[in-house]
């Protein structure tokens, strides 16, 4: 199993500032400012000290599991995984964390990736198996910046070669169709295979201030954490307001998104029953 | 008329929509025929409502298994969730 890493406990602010949604506001990305009122408002948390493993569990830590239990994955039991085909998101049978592209993709050369497709309860029974568990979305945010404030781990200024997103293959993209003008050129070339990297393959650069790789981008991660907003009275779009008490919060952001969407801050809300996707993976944490 | 609410990520700012009451899959095949843009997110090539997204009428959430019979009435609203909400 991957290394673990020390992080202290401390008393920090979750969440994010009011200057970060006007910043947001003013940059050439096209979602309206209330999409990330969820972050707000920020609130002091106070954490013990806790054990995070530095990188996503990869395929090769799960093939461990799944050949030791005969642990079979959501996505293998219900008969398919969530694939971004050519142009939309598909219910493709097959697609599971060892054939990610569905029948006749394999998982050969990507023992190191981040395993995929996922889902909450998968996530779940690995970390069990594993002497571990989810990591709370505090821990998750607090080890991705550190005490004070920050936008992405290392820092306030966005570098693509730090993390695996869209941009880091396509260069700097601002628009829904930029997205899948790129992900069209993907497809054709690699099929619906995820655009996952080895992990670690960004640090030190893109580490946070623990030494955390992977916390921007690479694969979604779970959280143990049920969905609720940071102050009721936000208000927020209304399908994350149906994901309050339902779902549970996923952090860092995938292969398949922008710079906005890897921020720490950056929360998503993701349906436990089941679901899984091929840019949906987890890291372990583990009481100190 | 019923109201159908999409996220704002699909729709990149607006998201309320018209529809017309009836049961649940007809009042959505409707509005994708409608608005075809969104019908490859809330419909399978067989013209199925989409195993992973989730309905709600008035803020209950309809499972799966109750989605064919239940009638959404007129003046309600609906709201589609995907499985990953925000972001």
């Amino acid at each position: 199993m991957g290394d673990m890493l020390r992080i202290p406990g401390s008393t920090f602010l979750q969440g994010s500032p009011p200057w970060l949604l006007d910043w947001l506001e003013e940059q050439d990305q096209p979602l309206p400012r209330r999409w990330f009122a969820d972050e707000t408002p920020q609130l002091p948390r106070t954490l013990p000290e806790f054990r995070l493993d530095r990188y996503p569990v990869t395929v090769a830590e799960f093939t461990e599991f799944a050949q030791a239990t005969g642990y079979r994955s959501d996505a293998e039991e219900i008969g398919f995984g969530m694939v971004y085909a050519e142009a939309s998101w598909e219910e493709r049978a097959g697609a599971c964390w060892h054939s990610p592209g569905g029948p006749g993709t394999t998982t050969a050369g990507y023992d190191d990736h981040p395993v995929v497709h996922m889902s909450w309860n998968d996530a779940t029974a690995y970390a069990q198996w594993a002497g571990k568990r989810l990591p709370t979305e505090a821990e998750w945010e607090f080890a991705a910046h550190g005490p004070d404030f920050r936008i992405w781990p290392w820092g306030d200024t966005w570098k693509s070669d730090c993390a695996a997103t869209a941009e880091f293959y396509a260069g700097a993209l601002n628009s829904l169709g930029a997205w899948r003008e790129w992900w069209r050129t993907m497809h054709a070339r690699y099929g619906a295979m995820p655009r996952t990297t080895p992990v670690g393959s960004f640090s030190d650069l893109g580490d946070s201030v623990f030494g955390c790789g992977d916390m921007a981008g690479n694969v979604y991660e779970w959280t143990s954490t049920l969905t609720r907003l940071y102050d009721e009275a936000t208000e927020c779009d209304p399908s994350v307001k149906m994901a309050v008490g339902r779902y549970r919060v996923m952090r860092g952001g995938s292969w398949m998104n922008f710079r906005y969407q890897v921020r720490c801050t950056e929360r998503i809300h993701g349906d436990p029953t089941g679901w899984s996707s091929f840019a949906v993976g987890f890291r372990c944490a583990k009481d100190a | 008329m019923v109201k159908i609410i999409l996220p704002a990520g699909w729709t990149m700012g607006r998201t309320e929509f018209e529809g017309s009451e009836g049961l649940l899959p007809d009042v959505i095949r409707r509005f994708a025929a409608d608005n075809p843009s969104y019908g490859p997110r809330l419909l399978g090539p067989d013209d199925q409502l989409l195993t992973y997204i989730n309905l709600s009428i008035d803020d209950d959430l309809i499972l799966r298994a109750e989605r064919a019979g239940t009638e959404v009435p007129a003046g309600s609203t609906v709201v589609v969730t995907a499985p990953m909400a925000g972001g």
